[in-house]
């Protein structure tokens, strides 16, 4: 009797299983016919279009008598370098990795070259079938190679930009703490405010460096699939910390380590951004754009200092630095990786993270607002802070940009 | 109110920074790949010492390999001494064809026979010249010959489509370094797609034995951006500095040079180490005496070199660019 029940049961998952793939099967069964029939459907309507053959000239690294250009074939044929040019004249050149490059393959050309340094530099690879693709470099400049000088230079740099404002505007929360509540509601929402403003920066970000990628690889999809992930994973995150009582509101250390983490994302896209800058010599004003950053991200700390003070418990040293760290240090990272490597897609990627947590931790910044602060949202106070958040924010980014 | 964070939350709270590091090995291929140098071209010194210029000798040279049909293109047909009444008869048919003009790039070319120049159309003054002309091209095409001839054979207004003939019949004259292309429109096209060519109309007094070459200097739009990718004479670039010009000392050179460069307003001819006497068109007597001449699209003329010297001279056109896009040669002189 029990067994015959089991036999129905697995019978009816069988069923259930054949109707789930089913669809699935007949995809592959006329996936399978449209290839067999070659090109003789799509030929109905045009002829074979000719392949565009550009390569896609990803990082261009000038070192001591030499330059080298990374090459990424962005298109779905076979690709083979045959020429290769500096300024408008044909060069020799030799090849780290495969001439013929398939879909999305990538290879460095060395050319041996005495450039000058400082001024603009324009490199050319053309294809076997003509095609030429350049790259206009402003200013030559010495790449820095992996050297533990650079890696401390990058780490400084990270170290400025990241770390050093965090913790200086951390020193804010004794201060914070004597605060009357609707103050502090008005810094809560000023926070608000100036994640509000990361987060749709590290969305413009995001969005402008993907439409830079090969094709195939970028998409505002990427940027949507980065910022949900990140979303969702804080909100996650956010249900753990406040006792995984799913409307539970996050509140004191909980809701200042989700801003940190929001802001930790956004520096580490900062810091691979300012990096690579650096590495390519597109950044010449290096003394001043790091001032203005450091200016830009004193804000930052006084977001994370807010939710403690309005929680009210004590907060030891160790976990204000650890906050400060996980806010800053990213800057750090990405420097390094910015300044050393390259990847487009890990900066998209970053970016649209940064701008999903941000916009998580508005989202609870919000909600403890709503609960906590005296006159709720629509208080004088919490509008003032936002509106001062989001002009602070764009007022000292007017120094960095 | 807020619960502590405990040591542990802390951690997941910074687990992202931590799994940034392995995803950024995956997403990165430079760090990864870097390693082992493979194919290495044109030999190149790695010590990088001596650039550009003096370095491109040898196999240094990024050109094709040796071609017999590249090599036929600097030598003229014989020359036939005066006699009246002669017919010289030439065939040229228009094809498409892909033509490698640099190492390594394909170019999908318009030619007379398959070569861009075209052959050397050689004839004798007053000699009766019979050209047939086959159009087995995609496209209408002409044959427009510089020099003296009747309206309706001019290679203006009898279009020729394509699998369709023509023949051109006119005396030949006068004498001098002519020159042939297409005159069917858009022009521009039509002549940086290769179809132009050489056209030698020998004095009836004969000029001194030498040692007689045809450059045809042109260039290549490879990318349709109305700027040419390549320069060379007779075809890819770098060719004749990749294979250089054997000569002797002892004999004059004798050069027919014509510009059938497309875009540029102006192409030129450079001699290192010694002069030449230049013969403007090469119908008179008059010449300059000099190591560099300017020609603009359709201008040509004779050089005559005695050398003094024995010795590997490069040639090239003195606008570096030029030069540095393929442009550029050697004379091998010896004894």
């Amino acid at each position: 009797m029990e067994s015959s029940s089991v036999a129905a049961e697995l019978r009816g998952w069988g069923r259930l299983r054949l109707w789930t793939l089913a669809p699935l099967a007949l995809l592959a069964a006329v996936v399978i016919g449209f290839a067999a029939t070659g090109d003789s459907l799509t030929g109905l309507v045009r002829g074979n279009p000719p392949a565009v053959d550009e390569f896609d000239i990803r990082r261009v690294e000038f070192h001591p008598g030499e330059i080298r250009i990374r090459v990424t074939n962005p298109q779905p044929e076979d690709l083979t370098i045959a020429t290769v040019t500096v300024d408008d004249a044909i060069v020799p050149y030799s090849v780290d990795g495969p001439e013929t490059l398939g879909r999305l393959r990538s290879s460095t050309i060395v050319v041996p070259f005495e450039w000058v340094e400082g001024e603009p530099i324009a490199v050319g690879v053309t294809s076997s079938t003509g095609i030429q693709t350049t790259e206009e470099i402003a200013a030559a400049v010495e790449t820095p190679e992996a050297s533990a000088r650079s890696f401390l230079g990058y780490g400084a740099i990270g170290l400025l930009v990241g770390v050093v404002p965090v913790a200086l505007g951390l020193l804010w929360l004794p201060s914070l703490r004597r605060a009357a509540p609707e103050w502090l509601a008005a810094f809560m929402a000023l926070t608000g405010g100036l994640l509000a403003f990361l987060a749709l920066e590290a969305l413009s970000e995001a969005l402008e460096l993907q439409a830079l990628l090969p094709g195939p690889l970028g998409g505002p999809g990427l940027v949507l699939l980065g910022a949900s992930v990140s979303y969702l994973a804080l909100t996650l995150l956010s249900r753990t910390l406040s006792g995984g009582t799913g409307g539970g509101v996050s509140g004191g250390l909980a809701l200042a380590s989700l801003v940190a983490i929001g802001i930790g994302l956004h520096n580490f896209g900062e810091g691979l951004a300012i990096g690579s800058s650096f590495a390519l010599g597109e950044l010449a004003l290096g003394t001043f754009l790091i001032i203005g950053f450091m200016v830009h991200n004193v804000t930052e700390g006084l977001g994370i200092a807010t939710p403690i003070a309005e929680g009210g418990r004590p907060a030891s040293v160790t976990r204000l630095s650890v906050l400060a760290l996980v806010a800053g240090a990213p800057a750090i990272l990405g420097a390094w990786l910015g300044g050393f490597l390259t990847s487009d897609v890990l900066a998209v990627v970053f970016f649209a993270a940064a701008a999903g947590a941000a916009l998580e931790v508005v989202t609870e910044v919000g909600r403890y607002v709503a609960r906590k602060a005296p006159g709720g949202l629509t208080s004088p106070y919490v509008l003032g802070g936002f509106l001062a958040g989001v002009t602070v924010m764009y007022v000292t980014g007017l120094i960095a940009g | 109110m807020p619960k502590k964070l405990s040591r542990g939350q802390l951690i997941a709270a910074t687990a992202p920074f931590l799994a940034a590091a392995p995803i950024a090995r995956v997403a990165w291929p430079d760090g990864a790949e870097a390693a082992a140098p493979s194919a290495t071209h044109f030999g190149h010194n790695h010590d990088h010492a001596g650039q550009g210029h003096a370095a491109m000798i040898g196999e240094a040279v990024p050109s094709i390999a040796r071609s017999a049909e590249i090599d036929a293109l600097l030598i003229p047909p014989k020359v036939l001494p005066y006699r009246p009444g002669r017919v010289r008869e030439y065939e040229l048919v228009a094809v498409d064809k892909e033509i490698e003009v640099a190492k390594g790039v394909r170019f999908p070319a318009w030619t007379y026979n398959g070569t861009a120049p075209g052959p050397v159309i050689r004839a004798t003054e007053d000699d009766l010249l019979r050209i047939h002309f086959a159009n087995a091209g995609s496209h209408p095409h002409t044959i427009h010959f510089h020099g003296i001839h009747p309206a309706n054979m001019d290679g203006v207004f009898e279009v020729v489509q394509p699998g369709r003939t023509f023949t051109y019949e006119f005396p030949a004259k006068p004498y001098g370094m002519h020159l042939y292309h297409c005159h069917a429109t858009p022009l521009k096209k039509h002549i940086h797609k290769g179809l132009y060519g050489a056209f030698i109309i020998d004095p009836k007094k004969p000029r001194k034995p030498a040692q007689e070459l045809v450059m045809v200097m042109n260039g290549f739009d490879t990318d349709g951006d109305g700027e040419n990718n390549f320069y060379a004479v007779n075809g890819p670039a770098f060719y004749h500095a990749r294979h250089p010009i054997t000569v002797r000392r002892s004999q004059t050179v004798r050069i027919y040079l014509a510009n059938l460069t497309e875009f540029d307003l102006l192409n030129s001819f450079h001699l290192h180490g010694d002069f030449f006497r230049y013969y403007p068109t090469g119908s008179t007597e008059q010449f300059e005496y000099t190591d560099t001449v300017m020609l603009t699209q359709g201008q040509r003329g004779i050089l005559e070199i005695d050398f003094a010297n024995t010795g590997v001279f490069m040639f090239h056109a003195h606008q570096s660019e030029f030069a540095e896009l393929g442009w550029m040669g050697f004379f091998n002189v010896v004894d």
